[in-house]
């Protein structure tokens, strides 16, 4: 997959590359609107990352040079500024999504797999990790082929860590990234556990392999397991 | 106290004492005076009496129960008027009564007489009654002028003043207009006014300046510490050892702290603002029902037992966000400070909405948590402002918001919209 980073900051560009690199996501940048400009018309993207305070102007104005292209790339939104209004231009202008700075970038990675997943394959990719596979159209997933029971939010979090695997993820990052800004305000992450287990429990009882392991009690990891 | 009722009775009261002073002084004058005056009268019939005694009337015809006539040694200087009060019978009262004598001897012929003269003197009641009845109707005639005269007269001198306090109530930041005053030609007043329009013009500098700022930093702070954010997330994905890991996870967490700050008072500075108007009545039931429905997988997961009551259809005069961010923080934080096992309840009716739970005991009064910054859990994610956004949110709106916990340590938040 091939990404633009239209983006300012230096220190969040190394971030932002260094974390998709390592997903075989390549990433390449532009400073400014002129440099993003001239790279949507000379080259073909997947997805477009976009900042909205750009030097020379409003990263908004992007929105509509890409709406003229021939093979439309996705266009997620990451702003800093987090006002409603420009969420709902952006969204309206034809971006896919738009996350609030700062953001996890584990999420990031998540958004950018979910949308790249809605648009260009239709949904119907399958994922697949060791005996697991997910299908997102139907939301199922299934261990050695023998579907799995699971909630909307253990489908989620399955997702979540197959698709940032071999990472780890903070509670908060998983949090948020399940309930969104509701959990803000609700400083226990107990939820997270209670998920956890439960996911964990469903997978092994699939006969599956336990592919999560917790890292020093700050989060988890999901990946091969390492004997 | 109004300042003219301060004034007058202060008046009042000074001209009650001179009043009653200069009542004491024209009394004693009045006093001497009849005294003299009544004197005079008695001399001059003394003198009216001798005449006839010189004339050859018999002294011993002339006397009556006020006339005394007698002899002295004709030897002794002949003595000059002297008057002295003294209590003698009064014939036509027939009674004892305080009298006025006068005497004065002459020398007719080659007898020496003493001639005295009674006469009723003036009684003391009658001319302290007479100077109290003229003070008080004095007094009295003072008393109206003051009312209608002076109290009208302050009144339009204190009028530019009562204008002013009036511009001082009405004064409102959000309007960014400094108070203007028109000339009183008054001096004091001129340099009280010409001082509240220079402090309001400050005052408004500083408050756009304290506004800008909060804006500014709460949009400044973002970038770095979504900076910082991903510095620690790649960190922890790097060959790091457990300690390390701990210090990494804890820095992580402590910078979405800072960004929580940041966003809630960005929150709270909007709101101040005033920034989300609402331009319609929103349908405020649907989206309580939505909440509920994110949150209730929470409310299972920390054992509560859960129980609304959510009229269809009440419609409240709100910004849908503002709503969805007052609810969440209502629930999250019904949620939050109870404890397993325990119960939440919900009713939405028209005009209120009603959120009790079970909970601890409150180590301050629930008022104080309303407050930015205060909190009772010890959670390090807790930031202690969602109460302080929800009242925020209802003075903006113009609800009334009310926090209470009873004594079975029952919280309930109520909201009269």
């Amino acid at each position: 997959m091939k990404v633009l980073l239209v983006e300012d900051n230096q220190e969040m560009i190394l971030n932002i590359i260094k974390y998709l690199s390592q997903e075989g996501i390549i990433c390449e940048v532009a400073e400014n609107l002129f440099e993003a400009q001239d790279k949507i018309l000379s080259y073909e993207y997947d997805c477009i990352l976009l900042d909205l305070t750009l030097p020379d102007g409003n990263g908004l104005g992007l929105l509509n040079s890409i709406k003229g292209l021939e093979s439309k790339p996705n266009v997620l939104i990451i702003s800093a500024k987090n006002s409603l209004e420009d969420k709902l231009q952006g969204l309206d202008l034809g971006a896919d999504d738009y996350l609030p700075k700062p953001f996890h970038l584990a999420e990031l990675l998540a958004r950018i797999k979910a949308i790249y997943r809605r648009t260009k394959l239709g949904g119907t990719e399958v994922l697949k990790f060791e005996e697991i596979e997910v299908e997102y159209q139907n939301l199922k997933a299934s261990v050695h082929g023998k579907p799995l029971d699971l909630t909307k939010k253990e489908f989620d979090l399955l997702v979540f860590l197959i698709t940032n695997k071999n990472r780890v993820l903070g509670k908060n990052a998983i949090a948020q990234h399940l309930w969104g800004d509701y959990t803000d305000n609700l400083s226990n992450f107990d939820f997270v556990y209670q998920h956890i287990k439960n996911l964990r429990k469903k997978i092994s009882e699939g006969g599956g392999h336990d592919y999560l392991s917790t890292v020093y009690g700050i989060g988890y990891k999901f990946g091969p397991i390492q004997s | 106290m109004r300042l003219l009722n301060l004034l007058t009775a202060v008046y009042l009261i000074i001209t009650l004492l001179a009043v009653i002073i200069g009542g004491y002084f024209i009394y004693r004058k009045l006093v001497s005076e009849i005294d003299f005056e009544l004197g005079k009268e008695l001399e001059r019939q003394i003198e009216a009496y001798a005449e006839r005694i010189s004339n050859g009337v018999s002294p011993s015809a002339l006397e009556s129960d006020r006339l005394q006539i007698t002899e002295l040694a004709f030897d002794l200087k002949e003595e000059g008027l002297v008057l002295s009060d003294t209590i003698a019978y009064h014939d036509p009262l027939n009674r004892e009564e305080k009298q006025l004598k006068a005497s004065k001897s002459f020398k007719i012929g080659n007898t020496h007489y003493r001639i005295s003269y009674y006469n009723l003197v003036v009684e003391a009641e009658d001319i302290t009654e007479t100077v109290v009845y003229t003070m008080a109707l004095v007094f009295l005639i003072q008393i109206a002028f003051i009312v209608f005269f002076f109290r009208n007269i302050s009144n339009r001198i204190l009028r530019p003043f009562h204008s002013t306090l009036q511009k001082i109530r009405n004064f409102d930041f959000r309007a960014n207009e400094p108070l203007l005053f028109e000339d009183t030609k008054i001096s004091e007043f001129d340099q009280l006014n010409g001082f509240l329009e220079k402090m309001t013009q400050k005052l408004l500098v500083d408050y756009r300046q304290i506004k800008e700022f909060s804006e500014n930093i709460s949009h400044e702070i973002q970038t770095p510490t979504a900076v910082v954010s991903g510095k620690l997330e790649n960190l922890l994905n790097s060959e790091i050892t457990e300690e390390q890991a701990v210090l990494i996870y804890a820095a992580y967490q402590n910078n979405e702290r800072i960004h929580r700050i940041v966003k809630s008072l960005g929150l709270l500075a909007k709101l101040e603002n005033e920034e989300f108007k609402a331009s319609t009545k929103i349908d405020v039931s649907e989206i309580l029902t939505k909440n509920i429905e994110i949150l209730s997988e929470l409310i299972t997961l920390s054992e509560l037992k859960f129980q609304s009551d959510i009229s269809p259809s009440v419609f409240v005069n709100i910004h849908p966000s503002v709503a969805e961010i007052m609810f969440s923080n209502l629930l999250s934080n019904a949620i939050k400070h109870n404890f397993k096992g325990g119960w939440i309840k919900i009713s939405l009716v028209t005009h209120q909405l009603i959120i009790s739970n079970s909970g601890e005991a409150l180590k301050q009064e629930p008022i104080e948590l309303m407050e930015r910054f205060k909190k009772e859990s010890k959670h390090i994610e807790s930031v202690g402002l969602g109460l302080a956004i929800v009242n925020q949110i209802c003075k903006t709106y113009g609800f009334r918001f009310c926090y209470a916990v009873d004594k079975d340590n029952i919280h309930t938040m109520t909201i009269d919209f």
